[in-house]
């Protein structure tokens, strides 16, 4: 069953002379429950395409729709996880209390409540002894892991995640992988992820869109076919999974190549 | 630390060299009076004399102004960022009026408002009104576009959205203007008290100029100096208590 | 052309408006001309003294003490302030004593000046160049401390001696800052200037201000603000001209 569906999704930036074509007709589908990953050139416009999934931004040409609705502004249960995870926290609020942000302004429920939730939240991310410190106490991995639980805190049924893993270090990496994929199979999210890091989208996604330099287009959407549950040394081993690498890095690179 | 020291040291002996050129008549002149003098005289004047009223006098005048200039800049501020119509609108008068030194309004406003206090009060609102205006509509209306779309995805409403992310997230801004508004102001206070004064600090200093009592004098700089020190570092304190969250872009 | 319009149209109405209204008031007799002369009045005078050749004399005195006590304070403030920013031992020495003597308003310290140096010149040139030096001073070490040690290393291994260095690295990186200080400074520096004419003055803006405030010449005393306005005004675009010439490259860096 189709979640979310981009069709021919165009936009472009600035005017007259000055005009870039970001996104030139993206197509793309994600199934209910699916992982999607969206990999690409740096700069090939993937933080475009994702923000206009998430109704943070109008595409120019084509439509979005969740659903079967109409995509034309941030719709409810679909949360965009923001690659500078330190930005996207409110500095001046404890960890729990940005949490509750998402929670807030929803009459239904009572302060009291908001806290549980968002507590039980920052359990499943592992941060529960962090509620009280403040973002710029805690390390990259563990702001990110922050993010998700507030993208859960808004009862999110599809996530939107732009490079959010990018910026760690390898390890935090790996480790924060695991809990997303722990969180997707629990939770029955669906993602549409986006990454330059070929072994990650690989690793974490059911199928894997390539988009070209930009203008960006779909060049191809590839099925992973790995099992699961994925388990971060084994899978990464398989001979599958070295064949897609093979594969994917082969066409990102000529393509950087042909750019000189 | 130990650079410290010596900056320290050379302060005592600046001191010490113009006491003792003064007492041991190497620099006869009335305008080099003994420091020693000087702060006899200062402590005389606060436990027998009026110092504590005449600085009475000129801090009530600035807490006044500066209360309603700050007030008067926040409000105008906020309004600017958030309706831009309205900043379009009036832009242009207050651009016009910024660039006037503050003491060339003084002639005008004593024609208007007498050499009593309401000119003072005035000028020294109108001084203070400009930097936090300013800084409080630049902060507001550059408040990080991230925690904007953090808001829009989150689906937050509009007052939310003022109140719980625009209003902390303009505030480092608007304390840096009170601060700068915090000098000007108590400038301008003791210029409107020298330029038209009768009572304060400024008056104060400017009488003991004309009478060539030199110690006085400098007495009265050392006071408006000690005033602008407390009051910029209990500023100081309390903005970083309440913004402690902030790590500014170097 | 039309986008300029719009965005200027709402303000310059309102201004237009404003100005008109006061006008009408004085005709109407609402408000006394002794205070508050009509705007067309005031724009006569100016009129008047431009055409006179009288602005030119007063307005120069004006901007040579403001030129002169300028020069002095910031070359001074930008020597000092390199060599505290790149000396610890130097900014150690001095911090203390700036520190203690950067919260006395130098407008305080003009009396004390007419003592010594009475009412002429050199006392406003003395006060200018004491309003200047603090700022630009404190911007310069702020700057010269924060250029990035990497460029300073770079140049050591490359061998450049310490003055050279301070001259082709840490001036030019700090020269943001010392901008910074200058635009404030520049403006302090008017102040000061209007404030010792206004106290101790035979000439300039700022004493024929007050003069005319005094001799109930209001038409003439607005007119006088309106010229020191528009002098102040023109000063900034020429520090920011200055600023887009020297700082190009700054502002390019921070963009990315």
């Amino acid at each position: 069953m189709t979640l979310l569906k981009l069709n021919q999704v165009g936009k472009s930036f600035g005017s007259g002379e000055a005009q870039t074509v970001a996104l030139d007709g993206i197509d793309l589908e994600l199934k209910q429950g699916g992982f999607l990953a969206v990999v690409g050139p740096s700069g090939c416009g993937k933080s475009t395409l994702l923000q206009i999934a998430a109704g943070l931004m109008l595409a120019d040409r084509g439509s979005v729709t969740l659903s079967g609705e109409s995509v034309v502004s941030p719709p409810a249960h679909v949360v965009y996880v923001f690659q500078q995870y330190t930005k996207s926290l409110l500095p001046w609020r404890t960890v729990l209390a940005n949490v509750e942000f998402a929670l807030e302004g929803r009459p239904d429920i009572g302060r009291a409540e908001r806290r549980d939730r968002s507590r039980s939240l920052l359990e499943l991310v592992d941060l529960q002894s962090f509620a009280g410190h403040y973002p710029w106490q805690l390390s990259g991995g563990m702001q990110q892991r922050v993010a998700i639980a507030r993208a859960l805190a808004a009862d999110a049924r599809l996530l939107l995640m732009d490079e959010p893993f990018s910026a760690l270090d390898a390890l935090t990496r790996l480790d924060l992988q695991n809990l997303l994929l722990d969180l997707w199979a629990d939770r029955k999210l669906s993602i549409l992820f986006v990454t330059h890091d070929v072994d990650e989208a690989i690793y974490l996604a059911d199928w894997v869109a390539v988009l070209t330099h930009r203008p960006a287009r779909v060049h191809e959407i590839i099925d992973v076919g790995l099992s699961r549950p994925r388990d971060p040394i084994t899978t990464r081993e398989q001979s599958r999974f070295l064949e897609l690498r093979h594969d994917l890095l082969g066409q990102l690179m000529k393509r950087r190549n042909s750019h000189g | 630390m130990l650079g410290r020291r010596s900056g320290l040291l050379l302060i005592a002996i600046l001191l010490l060299s113009w006491e003792m050129t003064s007492r041991t008549g190497l620099v006869t002149s009335e305008n080099w009076p003994p420091v020693s003098a000087i702060l006899a005289g200062l402590v005389h004047e606060t436990l027998y004399g009026d110092l504590v009223q005449v600085i009475g006098a000129t801090l009530s005048r600035f807490a006044l102004g500066y209360v309603i200039g700050i007030c008067a800049g926040v409000i105008v501020g906020f309004t600017f960022a958030l309706v831009p119509f309205v900043r379009r609108m009036f832009e242009p008068i207050i651009e016009l009026l910024r660039p006037i030194p503050a003491p060339a309004l003084v002639p005008p406003l004593v024609l208007f408002l007498g050499v009593d206090d309401l000119m003072k009060v005035t000028i020294i609102a109108v001084t203070a009104f400009f930097p936090v205006a300013i800084n409080t509509m630049q902060g507001a209306s550059g408040v990080e576009p991230i925690y904007l779309a953090v808001a829009r995805t989150f689906r937050t409403g509009p007052t939310r959205v003022l109140m719980k992310i625009i209003m902390p997230g303009t505030l480092p801004y608007v304390l840096a203007g009170m601060r700068i508004s915090l000098a000007l102001a108590l400038v301008v206070t003791v210029v409107s008290e020298m330029i038209a004064g009768a009572s304060g600090v400024g008056y104060y200093l400017v009488l003991m100029q004309y009478a060539v009592r030199s110690a006085d004098m400098y007495a009265a700089i050392f006071v408006i100096a000690a005033l602008g020190f407390a009051l910029n570092a209990a500023f100081l304190a309390a903005e970083r208590r309440l913004i402690f969250w902030y790590a500014p872009v170097p | 052309m039309g986008r300029w319009l719009a965005k200027v149209a709402p303000g310059g109405i309102v201004l237009v408006l404003l100005l008109w209204g006061i006008e009408e008031a004085v005709d109407a007799g609402l408000v006394k001309r002794s205070l508050m002369p009509a705007p067309t009045d005031i724009g006569r005078i100016l009129w008047e003294l431009f055409v006179d050749g009288q602005v030119a004399g007063p307005l120069a005195e004006t901007l040579a003490r403001l030129g002169i006590g300028f020069a002095i304070g910031a070359t001074l403030a930008v020597i000092m302030g390199l060599a505290m920013g790149y000396w610890p031992r130097v900014y150690g020495l001095f911090e203390p004593l700036i520190e203690l003597l950067r919260p006395i308003p130098k407008a305080a310290l003009v009396p004390p000046l007419v003592l010594f140096l009475g009412v002429g010149d050199a006392m406003k040139i003395t006060s200018i160049a004491l309003a200047v030096f603090f700022p630009v001073l404190i911007n310069t070490v702020q700057g010269a401390r924060g250029v990035d040690p990497v460029l300073i290393d770079t140049a050591r291994t490359l061998g450049v001696r310490p003055l050279p260095l301070l001259r082709k690295i840490i001036l030019p990186a700090s020269a943001p800052f010392v901008f910074a200080g200058i635009r404030l400074s520049i403006a302090l520096g008017l102040i000061l200037a209007v404030i010792s004419e206004m106290i101790a003055g035979t000439g300039g803006v700022g004493f024929l201000i007050i003069d005319m405030q005094r001799a109930f010449r209001v038409r003439q005393m607005y007119a006088w603000i309106v010229i020191l306005a528009v002098v102040g005004y023109l000063l900034n675009l020429l520090i920011l001209a200055a600023e887009r010439r020297f700082l190009f490259w700054y502002q390019a860096t921070e963009r990315t």
